[in-house]
C-alpha cells in the first residue's frame, strides 16, 4: 500500500509538472498580446511599448521566460499581473479562492446529497412511470445551458420577487459592525441563486450515475445472496448494495471536484460571484499571461489532486483493488 | 446484465431505444426535408415591426431580434448542429479509442508515457486547448469546428478504453489469439476493438449531446458557427438577452437540443446494454 | 428593435453651472453599477482606461475642467478647479494661480510643487507612456511663487489650455516625492489614494466594490451623497439585474445592457440623455491584409466604399444597437466633438444609388451565382467582430444582410477579443467593427486617421496627405484652427475612409431618489457630488 501510495504520488507530481509545461507553451502559441489591451484606448509609442515588454520580460526568448517562470513557481511566486496594475498573481488568487471554494463546496454538497438520494430512489423504482419522468427531468436540467438557468432564477427570485440578492458574495453595504449572525445570513442569502443554478445543471448527472451504479450493485452476487438470506430490503440496499456503488461515485466526485476551483464562468459572471472562473476569463480576454497561468495551474493542481484522492479513496472502499 | 443480443442491425428491442432511434430519425428527416418549404433563415424582412414577434400563423415559432423566422432557423440550424455534434463525437471517440487501445494493449512504457500526457492534458482547462485550435486555424470553417471539438474531447474516452483493454488483454481469447500467432495489429483490430465497442458507443452518444451545448458556449470564443448560418448553439447564444421578455426565441433551440440529447441518450443506453452492461 | 415612439428621457442639460454649495451635510448612499474595475484610480497610474479615470476624477481635481461646451481651444471656456484663475502670459506661456482653499485629503494645502510633481510623473515616458505622448508639446512646468505655476509650451498652438489641464492632474508631492516612481503602483498610496476632490477613498474590495466617502471640507461645496459605492458587474446582465432589483441607483448607459427595451420606461428611474465622445464604425482596411505594401484590392476604391455606405440604413442599424438618440455621422466625429467641428451631413441610405454605383464601376453578377463580380473576382470580404461586444455583433448581422441583398457576400468573423486586438493591430483583416472614445479635441483625430499614425492608432491604415496637412496647419495657427479642422473633417467625409455608423448618445438611468442629477459627457460621475438625496427617499442603505 505504501509503495503504491508513493508511486501514485510521484506520478501525480509528474503529471502536474507536465501540465504546467504544456500550459506555458500552449499559451505562448495562442495569438494575442497582453500589451495591446493596455494601449487600446490611447496609442502608445513603439518605444513605450518596448519598455513595457521588457518590464514584463515579454521580450525574452520563450525558453528564457519558461525558466524564469518555473523558478518563480518553485519559489511560490507566480509573477505580477499585467492587467491588474502589477499586483502579484498569488495575492489575486488568494483573494478569489475563498469565493470559489464556498460556492464549489456548497454545490458539491447539494449535488451529491440530492443526486444520491434521487438516484437511489430511481434505482428502487426503476422502470416506473414516475421514475421515467424523474429521469427525463434530470436529463433536461443537465442539458440546459447554465446561463439560462442563471438568468431565469435571477429574474424570478431576484428582480421580480426580490427574495434573494442577484449579485456578489455578500452585501457591500452591510455595516462592518453588524452582528456575526447577520453576516452569516447575508452570505447564505447571496449563495442561494448561484448554488441553486450550479446544482440544477449538475444534479441530473449525479443522479443518473447513482441510479446506474446502484442497479449494477443490486445485481451482484453478494447482494443477491443477502437478499436470499431474508434481510430487509432497506438493509440490503444501504448495507450491501450501496457500498459497492460507492466506488464509481467516488470517481465521479473526483471529476466534479475541479468545479470547486474553476466554478462555472457563466454562473460566476451572471451573479458577479468574485471567483476564479471570471478572473481566468478576464485574463484570457486580455491575455494577462501571469494571471491566466496562475489560475490554470491552480485548476491543474486540483484536477491532479482530485484524481489522486479519488484513487486513494476508491482503494480504501474497494478492497479488491488493493491486490492489483 | 441479462440482455438479448438481438439480430445485428435490427432496431433495439427495448421500447426506449426504439423511441430514441425514431426520434433521431424524425429530427434528421425534419432538417433534411423541410427546408424547401421554409423562408430564408438569413432574411431580415422587417427590422422595425417584425422583431421578437410571438409564435403565430406566419411564424410558427415567432421571430428573433433581427426579425428572422425562428422555425426556419431551427430547421436549418439542426443540419449544422447535428452534423457538428455527430462528427465531433465520432472524431473524439475514434482518437480516444485509438490511443486507449494502444496504451492498454502495449502497457509498460508506452502506456505510461501516453497516459501521463493524457492526464496532463486533462488537467489543462479545455478552454485553453480550444483557444490553441483557434490560433492554429484562425478562420474556422465547419470542419475546423468539428476538428477543434473532436481533437480536444478524446482524453476521457482514451482512459475508459485503456481500462477496458487492460481488463480484456488478460482474457483467454486474447491469449489464445496471441498463442496462435496473430500479429499485434490483428489482435488490436479483430479481437480487442470489437469488445470495447460497448462503452465506446455509450461514450459517443453522450459526447454528441455535450457538443451541442458546448457549441453555444463556444460562440464566446468566436469558435462557434458563424453568422448568418444558424446553429442551435448560436441561436441560444444570440437569444440570451431576450430570455425573459421573448422566451420563445431562446426556448425553441433549447428544446431542440434537449430532444437531440434525449434521443441520443436513449439510443446510447440501450446500445450500451446490448453490448454488455456498461453504463458509463 | 422596436423603436419606442416616446422615450421618457429627461433632456437635462448635461451641465449645470456650478451650483451654490448647499449648506446641508452629506447624506445618503449612491450606488453605481460599473462594467470595469478601477484598479488604480490615480493619475499617471491610469493605464489609459476609462474605469480608472472615472473614479480618479472624483478623487483628484485638475487645475481647471472643461466647460459646459467642452471647448478645448478657448482659455476662458474652462471652469476653475484647483486653480481659481489663470492668465495667458504670451503665445507660449500660461500662468495658473491655485485656489488657496484647496487641500489634500490629509489636510495639507495643494501647492505649486504638487502641480510640477504631477507633470513630472505624467511626462515621464517610462512611467506614463500614453500620457507622455500627449504632452510632448509642453516644454516646462515651474513653480513661480507661493501659489503660482507657469507652464511653457514648445510652440504656439490652439489647445494649450487643454494640454495644461486635462491629462495631468496634480499629485501630492509631500506623500510621493520620497517614493521611487516604480514602487508607487504597489504602495500604500496606490491602495488608499489621498486626493483633493469631493470624495475621499473609503475601501476597495477587489473584484467587487469600491467605496468613496464625502469630503465634508471640500472647498468647492459640500458633496450631496455621503457615500458613493461603485459595484463591479462585468456582465451586462448583472448590471441590469442590480438596477432592476433596486440594489443600484445608476448605470452608465442603458444601451450597454441586454435588451434595453425593458429599461426604456421604468417608473423608478429618470433618464438623462448624455452626449458622448464615443463613436462606432466599421473600419475598412486600406492596405492588403497579406501585404501591407500594397493597397487593398477592394477598399482602396472610393466608389466601392461609398456604395457600401449607401447600401446601409445606418440610422436603423445604429439605433437598434445604441438607442434612437444616436446620430449617424459622416466622419469620425462624436456628438461632443461635433460642437467644435461641424461635419457635413452623412450620405443618404439609398440602395438604388448603391446599385447604380456598383454597376457603373463594373460590378455585375456575370455568372449568376447571386454574388456580383468584376474581372472574375466576386465581391466578397470578411467583417471581423469582437465576440463580447453585443452591439457590434447586432450591427454586423444587419450590415451583412443588407449587403447580401446587393449581391455582396460578406463573411462575419466573430472572434475572441485577444485575437481581435492582435489582428487589428497587425492589420490582418478586411473590415472590422470598431469603437473609439475620442479626445474632446479635434487634433486628436490625427491619432487614428493620419498617415503618420499607421502602425500605431491608425488601424485602417488610411492615408490622405491633404487631411494631414490641414490638421497640421490647424495646429500651427490658433485663429484659423476651427475653419481648418472643419475642412479636414470634410475631407474625411468626402473620402469615406470607413463606414461611420454611430455618434453615441448615452441614456443614463438614475433612480428618482436623487435630484439635481447631472452627468458629464467627458466623465459621467465627476459631478455626483452635486446630486442630492430627495427628501423622504431614504432607504435603509442611506443611514449613516
Amino acid at each position: 500500500m505504501n509503495r503504491w501510495l508513493l508511486r501514485r504520488a510521484a506520478s501525480a507530481m509528474g503529471t502536474f509538472l507536465l501540465a504546467c509545461t504544456l500550459l506555458f507553451f500552449l499559451m505562448r502559441l495562442t495569438p494575442g498580446d497582453p500589451l495591446l489591451r493596455l494601449s487600446e484606448d490611447r496609442p502608445m509609442s513603439p518605444e513605450a511599448l518596448a519598455n513595457l515588454r521588457a518590464h514584463y520580460g515579454l521580450d525574452q526568448p520563450v525558453t528564457t521566460q519558461f525558466v524564469a517562470f518555473v523558478g518563480g513557481v518553485l519559489r511560490g511566486d507566480l509573477g505580477a499581473s499585467i492587467e491588474h496594475g502589477g499586483r502579484p498573481v498569488v495575492s489575486l488568487l488568494r483573494e478569489r479562492l475563498p469565493a470559489s471554494l464556498l460556492l464549489g463546496a456548497t454545490t458539491l454538497l447539494l449535488n451529491f446529497s440530492l443526486g444520491i438520494a434521487i438516484g437511489a430512489w430511481q434505482a428502487r423504482h426503476a422502470g416506473r412511470r414516475s421514475e421515467r419522468w424523474v429521469d427525463l427531468a434530470g436529463l433536461a436540467t443537465a442539458s440546459a445551458p447554465s446561463f439560462w438557468v442563471a438568468i431565469v432564477l435571477a429574474w424570478a427570485f431576484g428582480t421580480e420577487l426580490r427574495w434573494f440578492p442577484v449579485a456578489f458574495m455578500y452585501d457591500p453595504l452591510l455595516p462592518a459592525d453588524a452582528s456575526p449572525l447577520a453576516h452569516v445570513i447575508d452570505y447564505l442569502r447571496h449563495l442561494v441563486l448561484p448554488a441553486a443554478t450550479l446544482t440544477i445543471v449538475t444534479v441530473g448527472v449525479t443522479a443518473r450515475y447513482q441510479r446506474a451504479t446502484m442497479l449494477e450493485a443490486l445485481a451482484m452476487a453478494p447482494v443477491r445472496a443477502a437478499r436470499a438470506r431474508g434481510l430487509t430490503e432497506s438493509r440490503v440496499r444501504w448495507r450491501h448494495a450501496w457500498p459497492n456503488a460507492l466506488g464509481p461515485m467516488l470517481a465521479l466526485f473526483g471529476l466534479w471536484l475541479p468545479i470547486v476551483v474553476s466554478g462555472s464562468v457563466f454562473v460566476e459572471s451572471v451573479f458577479a460571484w468574485p471567483g476564479l472562473g471570471t478572473l481566468a476569463a478576464e485574463a484570457l480576454a486580455s491575455r494577462d499571461y501571469p494571471v491566466l497561468m496562475g489560475t490554470a495551474i491552480l485548476i491543474a493542481a486540483t484536477v491532479v489532486a482530485a484524481s489522486f484522492f479519488a484513487d486513494l479513496a476508491h482503494r480504501w472502499v474497494d478492497p479488491r483493488l488493493r491486490t492489483t | 446484465m441479462t440482455d438479448s443480443l438481438g439480430v445485428p442491425g435490427a432496431l433495439p428491442r427495448e421500447p426506449s431505444g426504439r423511441a430514441g432511434v425514431l426520434l433521431l430519425l424524425a429530427l434528421g428527416a425534419a432538417v433534411l426535408l423541410l427546408p424547401p418549404f421554409l423562408p430564408d433563415p438569413r432574411a431580415q424582412p422587417d427590422l422595425v415591426a417584425g422583431v421578437l414577434l410571438p409564435p403565430g400563423w406566419d411564424h410558427p415559432l415567432g421571430t428573433d431580434h433581427l426579425s428572422r423566422d425562428v422555425f426556419a432557423r431551427l430547421v436549418y440550424g439542426g443540419r449544422v448542429s447535428l452534423a457538428v455534434s455527430l462528427g465531433a463525437a465520432l472524431l473524439a471517440v475514434t482518437l480516444g479509442a485509438g490511443v486507449g487501445l494502444v496504451a492498454g494493449y502495449a502497457g509498460g512504457r508506452t502506456d505510461a508515457v501516453l497516459m501521463r500526457v493524457v492526464d496532463a492534458a486533462l488537467a489543462v482547462p479545455r478552454l485553453i486547448l480550444l483557444l490553441l485550435v483557434v490560433a492554429l486555424l484562425e478562420r474556422i470553417p465547419l470542419w475546423g469546428l468539428i476538428l477543434a471539438i473532436g481533437a480536444t474531447g478524446w482524453l476521457g474516452t482514451s482512459r475508459l478504453v485503456r481500462a477496458e483493454t487492460m481488463r480484456l488483454r488478460t482474457m483467454e481469447f486474447v491469449r489464445a489469439a496471441s498463442a496462435l500467432g496473430a500479429g499485434h495489429l490483428r489482435i488490436l483490430l479483430r479481437h480487442l476493438a470489437p469488445n470495447v465497442a460497448g462503452p465506446l458507443v455509450v461514450a459517443t452518444t453522450l459526447a454528441a449531446g455535450d457538443v451541442m451545448l458546448l457549441e453555444a458556449g463556444l460562440s464566446y470564443l468566436g469558435l462557434g458557427v458563424q453568422a448568418p448560418t444558424p446553429s442551435w448553439g448560436n441561436m441560444i447564444f444570440d437569444a440570451k438577452p431576450y430570455l425573459v421578455t421573448a422566451p420563445w426565441v431562446a426556448v425553441a433551440p433549447g428544446i431542440a437540443i434537449l430532444l437531440g440529447v434525449f434521443a441520443v441518450n436513449l439510443v446510447g443506453e440501450s446500445l450500451g446494454q446490448r453490448f454488455g452492461g456498461h453504463h458509463r | 428593435m422596436p423603436r419606442p415612439s416616446t422615450l421618457p428621457v429627461v433632456f437635462a442639460l448635461a451641465f449645470a453651472a456650478p451650483a451654490a454649495p448647499a449648506a446641508q451635510s452629506p447624506s445618503g448612499t449612491l450606488v453605481i453599477a460599473v462594467a470595469r474595475e478601477a484598479q488604480s484610480p490615480v493619475p499617471t497610474l491610469w493605464r489609459g482606461d476609462q474605469a480608472n479615470r472615472e473614479i480618479s476624477d472624483l478623487l483628484f481635481l485638475r487645475l481647471a475642467s472643461l466647460g459646459p461646451a467642452l471647448g478645448t481651444t478657448d482659455d476662458s471656456s474652462f471652469v476653475p478647479q484647483l486653480a481659481h484663475r489663470w492668465k495667458r502670459v504670451d503665445g507660449r506661456t500660461l500662468r495658473f494661480e491655485l485656489d488657496p482653499r484647496a487641500r489634500w485629503h490629509d489636510g495639507t494645502p495643494v501647492t505649486p510643487r504638487d502641480v510640477v510633481f504631477g507633470f513630472d510623473r505624467a511626462r515621464d515616458p517610462k512611467l506614463s507612456p500614453q500620457v507622455a505622448l500627449l504632452l510632448q508639446r509642453i516644454e516646462s512646468v515651474t513653480a513661480t511663487g507661493k501659489d503660482r505655476v507657469t507652464i511653457r509650451f514648445r510652440e504656439r498652438y490652439p489647445e494649450q489650455m487643454y494640454d495644461a489641464t486635462y491629462h495631468a492632474p496634480p499629485l501630492p508631492a509631500h506623500l510621493l516625492a520620497a517614493m521611487p516612481p516604480d514602487s508607487v503602483a504597489g504602495s500604500e498610496f496606490a491602495a488608499h489614494p489621498v486626493g483633493n476632490g469631493p470624495y475621499t477613498f473609503g475601501r476597495r474590495v477587489a473584484g467587487q466594490s469600491l467605496e468613496l466617502l464625502a469630503n465634508p471640507t471640500f472647498f468647492l461645496g459640500t458633496p450631496g451623497p455621503a457615500r458613493v459605492i461603485f459595484l463591479l458587474a462585468g456582465d451586462a446582465e448583472t448590471r441590469a439585474n442590480l438596477l432592476l432589483s433596486g440594489k443600484a441607483d445608476a448605470v452608465d448607459n442603458i444601451y450597454t445592457l441586454p435588451n434595453p427595451a425593458r429599461l426604456e420606461r421604468h417608473p423608478d428611474f429618470q433618464y438623462l440623455s448624455v452626449p458622448t465622445l464615443s463613436v462606432g464604425y466599421a473600419n475598412l482596411n486600406h492596405r492588403d491584409p497579406s501585404d501591407p505594401s500594397r493597397l487593398h484590392p477592394l477598399f482602396s476604391h472610393p466608389d466601392l466604399r461609398r456604395a457600401l455606405v449607401l447600401a446601409l440604413n445606418r440610422e436603423q442599424i445604429a439605433g437598434s444597437a445604441y438607442g434612437p438618440a444616436t446620430r449617424v455621422p459622416s466622419a469620425p466625429v462624436s456628438v461632443v466633438l461635433e460642437r467644435a467641428v461641424k461635419a457635413p451631413p452623412p450620405l443618404p441610405f439609398d440602395t438604388a444609388e448603391a446599385r447604380r454605383l456598383l454597376a457603373r464601376t463594373g460590378w455585375r453578377d456575370t455568372d449568376g451565382d447571386g454574388t456580383i463580380d468584376r474581372g472574375g473576382r466576386p465581391l466578397t470580404f470578411s467583417l471581423m467582430v469582437p465576440a463580447p461586444v453585443a452591439a457590434r455583433r447586432l450591427m454586423a448581422s444587419q450590415m451583412q444582410e443588407a449587403w447580401r441583398r446587393l449581391g455582396i457576400a460578406v463573411e462575419l468573423e466573430v472572434v475572441e477579443p485577444g485575437l481581435y486586438h492582435q489582428r487589428r493591430a497587425e492589420g490582418r483583416y478586411d473590415a472590422e467593427m470598431a469603437g473609439a472614445t475620442q479626445d474632446p479635441t479635434p487634433s486628436g483625430l490625427s491619432q487614428s486617421w493620419s498617415c503618420g499614425a499607421i502602425g500605431a492608432g491608425n488601424v485602417a491604415r488610411y492615408c490622405n496627405p491633404r487631411f494631414d496637412s490641414l490638421l497640421a496647419r490647424a495646429g500651427r495657427s490658433p485663429s484659423d484652427a476651427p475653419a481648418l479642422w472643419r475642412r479636414a473633417v470634410a475631407v474625411l467625409a468626402e473620402d469615406v475612409p470607413a463606414i461611420f455608423l454611430a455618434a453615441q448618445v448615452f441614456v443614463v438611468p438614475v433612480h428618482r431618489r436623487f435630484v439635481g442629477v447631472v452627468v458629464r459627457p467627458d466623465s459621467p460621475w465627476a459631478d455626483v457630488w452635486r446630486w442630492r438625496l430627495a427628501p423622504g427617499a431614504a432607504l435603509p442603505r442611506d443611514r449613516p
